[in-house]
């Protein structure tokens, strides 16, 4: 008989990886965690729209009124020209400022996304390690019960035949009168006869009877 | 010297640790992710602006008009005056209807990229979920399937041992 199995203590191996990867995983949530909320708030701030629509103004600025000229102040059509570049431009750098924003946010969500994507295949990774652990804990408590029923089996079956052996001893003992020619009898379940048709009882006679250390079978 | 903390219940770990980041996800991205939905369905930011765009613009350009007459002390007459404000009214009205119309068409094509990439983001969630939920229910069919074998195997042991003390008892009085 072995001693009771004591459940098996993880490798270095093992505890080197889970610690490193503890680690990293510590390291990632202090320095990458704050980077993509910040990412986030920027990607909701109008700051590009702000810096696209300034750029668009200068530019248009820039090409329309940076000449000025007298001829220029006598064209009717210059003012409504301008208005109308300007509308244009500025139209342009919305929709890049939208088009950017749009980028970053969706970038962001996928990312942040990605991330619980891989905390709920992580869960039904750890999921299946718990199963793993609850099928070999049923595997062990049937193993324990198959060989309590075999061990009963064998005891049951071995008491069996030893009674039936037992019932089936005889003897020839001498009537207590002395008188008369022996009288034969039958073991019962629990104890059998010996040669003289005396029962075997106790546990010494038993013993010698059984010849376990040696022949005999006085009673 | 490292300062590697161990980890003696890797297990723990893992699952609070995917706990968590669904939690930071919950906590920090969905709401975000809520006004993206809505945003790619009904944003109008883009007309908006065009719309605002189209009266500053007027403003400005009259303004221009009026700085640029007075630094060269030009004078307009009555009816260039009156061609001026014609000519700004129809190329701002003209001005504002293409800016509005370009804006719409801005508009329609910046909400449909982002519905595009948030249904992409979305498709992968949901393979995501739909790969757990199928890791769950093996997992559950497994441990069922090795209740049933467990059982059975128990129903067969409980035979065994029944016939093997049966044929104990037959070999014992057969002999």
């Amino acid at each position: 008989m072995g001693s009771k199995p004591k459940p098996t203590p993880p490798s270095d191996a093992e505890k080197a990886s889970a610690s490193v990867a503890k680690a990293e995983y510590d390291y990632f949530k202090k320095n990458y965690d704050p980077l993509l909320q910040q990412m986030r708030d920027e990607s909701m701030s109008g700051d590009n729209a702000s810096k696209l629509r300034g750029r668009s103004n200068a530019d248009t600025m820039q090409a329309l009124t940076s000449q000025p000229s007298y001829q220029a102040t006598q064209n009717v059509q210059n003012a409504g020209d301008v208005g109308q570049a300007l509308q244009g431009q500025l139209g342009l750098a919305n929709a890049n400022a939208a088009k950017i924003q749009n980028q970053m946010q969706s970038n962001v969500l996928g990312t942040a996304r990605g991330q619980a994507a891989d905390a709920q295949s992580g869960m039904a990774e750890a999921a299946r390690l718990q199963t793993s652990q609850a099928l070999e804990r049923a595997r062990g408590k049937q193993q324990v019960s198959a060989a309590k029923m075999s061990a009963a089996a064998q005891i049951g079956g071995a008491a069996l035949a030893q009674g039936i052996s037992n019932m089936q001893t005889t003897g020839l003992k001498t009537p207590t009168s002395g008188v008369g020619p022996p009288q034969q009898v039958k073991g019962s379940f629990f104890s059998p006869v010996n040669a003289q048709g005396q029962k075997v009882s106790g546990l010494g006679n038993r013993i010698n009877y059984s010849g376990f250390f040696g022949p005999g079978s006085s009673v | 010297m490292s300062d590697l903390i161990e980890v003696s219940d890797p297990d723990k770990v893992y699952a609070d640790i995917t706990r968590g980041e669904y939690e930071d996800y919950v906590k920090n991205y969905r709401a975000f992710e809520e006004e993206m939905l809505e945003k790619a369905q009904n944003d109008t930011s883009l007309i908006d602006q065009a719309r605002e765009d189209s009266k500053a613009a007027t403003k400005l350009s009259k303004g221009i008009a009026a700085r640029s007459a007075s630094r060269y002390g030009a004078q307009l007459t009555p009816a260039q005056l009156e061609a001026q404000k014609n000519a700004l009214r129809t190329a701002n009205t003209l001005g504002s209807i293409q800016a509005v119309a370009d804006a719409k068409i801005a508009q329609k094509e910046a909400n449909q990229g982002l519905l595009s990439d948030l249904i992409n983001i979305g498709q992968g969630v949901n393979r995501s979920s739909q790969n757990q939920l199928g890791s769950a229910a093996a997992n559950a069919t497994a441990r069922k399937n090795a209740y049933e074998q467990a059982k059975a195997q128990h129903k067969a042991q409980t035979y065994a041992t029944i016939g093997s003390l049966g044929a104990a008892a037959i070999m014992a009085f057969a002999f």
